[in-house]
């Protein structure tokens, strides 16, 4: 390996596994992924060119697509996304000093997979709702609707922050209520900080294979009771991104 | 959003979107970025910093800009408030001036008042904001 060139880490797995020729890493062009095994462990890898900078979107979307599509058929330890070392040995020295750690923590992944579920308020929607039930702020509505930013940014402000909290009890609520009605079908959940103002939920579920359909069918269910108020999206199945948290593996 | 990239059961509430990357890139960001494990000090010797290009998760964080923006979803309600009895007829009135849809379903005798010019204002702004949201997404998911 020449000195500009670096070893990019997607995931661990177990040592078993292998990629398929035509998995596709990073970089353009693409590396090709291979595994380093060492014990129990392995290492996803593709040769990385140290000048070239990371982190084009066909370089995340690599990324994913690899750690998800090896999440589906063995558990994977997803590594930091733009983790460069310097070569075979460092892969190994990295497989080495934390072994038990890794091998336990893929155990507990066995047939396990991610799934997010992502919901936005239907703006409309949620603060129509909103001003129905709360008489100060329909009265605040009253005052600025029509009159221009300008003349009426105070009361524009104030019942902004209104709607700007309600939402965020809203959220805190339909996130637990989210929690209570599928939860019982995953292994662990987490909440997620929202990415958008308008966010309704956004919780990461850890679903065992056998509980994948139940699990779909609750959150469909869930969907469909607030269909009007949240559109309801469920990404996965994913590598389990959400549920391995550095502290936990490094200490 | 890509439409293509998501799918669902006809007539569900649930929109799938498969994992493997096949979501927008905003997807993408989300589920990937600051996840996974970090290696730790004693092989970081042999991690080479990589010049990663910047790409910042989107952090939601109130401001006096989210609530005008709330405000002026206000302004755009087209939505009746359901315990008001009456009122469809009279925005009916006020949104012959406006496009269905973005009409302002403005409370009483405002609503009647709210033709011509001011509902073209107001549907001019309404029309520059959803021209504005996704050239502003997009700089935000990079």
């Amino acid at each position: 390996m020449g000195q500009e060139n670096g070893l990019f880490i997607y995931g661990i797995v177990p040592s078993d596994v292998e990629p398929t020729p035509e998995a596709e890493g990073v970089g353009s062009p693409p590396g090709e992924v291979i595994a380093i095994q060492h014990g129990e462990l392995a290492a996803l890898v593709s040769e990385v060119g140290l000048e070239e900078p990371l982190g084009r979107p066909a370089d995340l979307t690599a990324y994913e697509r690899l750690l998800d599509g090896t999440a589906v058929v063995a558990p994977v330890l997803p590594v930091r996304f733009g983790t460069v070392v310097t070569g075979a040995d460092a892969v190994e020295d990295l497989l080495a000093a934390h072994h038990d750690r890794f091998a336990a923590a893929l155990d507990e992944l066995e047939d396990r997979l991610q799934y997010t579920v992502h919901g936005r308020f239907d703006e409309q929607e949620f603060i129509s709702g909103f001003l129905a039930e709360n008489a100060a702020a329909a009265a605040l509505a009253d005052e600025v609707r029509g009159r221009p930013e300008i003349e009426s940014r105070e009361q524009r402000i104030r019942l902004g922050e209104m709607i700007s909290q309600a939402v965020e009890l809203r959220r805190e609520a339909e996130n637990r209520d989210l929690i209570d009605a599928v939860g019982r079908y995953a292994e662990a959940d987490v909440a997620l900080p929202p990415s958008h103002e308008l966010d309704a939920v956004r919780v990461s579920f850890l679903v065992a294979g056998d509980e994948e359909d139940e699990f779909v069918r609750a959150v469909e269910d869930f969907a469909e009771r607030r269909r009007d108020l949240i559109r309801t999206r469920l990404i996965g199945p994913l590598a389990p991104y959400d549920f391995v948290s550095a502290h936990q593996l490094v200490e | 959003m890509t439409v293509s990239t998501t799918t669902g059961q006809p007539g569900s509430a649930l929109e799938r979107t498969s994992g493997g990357g096949g979501g927008t890139l905003a997807d993408v960001v989300e589920t990937v970025l600051d996840k996974g494990v970090v290696i730790d000090a004693q092989v970081s010797i042999a991690v080479v910093g990589i010049q990663l290009l910047e790409i910042n998760a989107r952090i939601v964080i109130a401001s006096v800009e989210t609530y005008l923006r709330f405000a002026e979803a206000v302004d755009r309600l087209s939505i009746v408030p359901k315990d008001t009895k009456g009122l469809p007829d009279l925005v009916g009135d006020a949104a012959g001036a406006a496009t269905k849809g973005k009409a302002v379903s403005g409370l009483g005798k405002a609503a009647q008042e709210i033709s011509g010019a001011v509902a073209d204002s107001l549907r001019d702004r309404g029309s520059e904001r959803e021209r504005e949201r996704p050239r502003r997404r997009r700089d935000e998911e990079r």
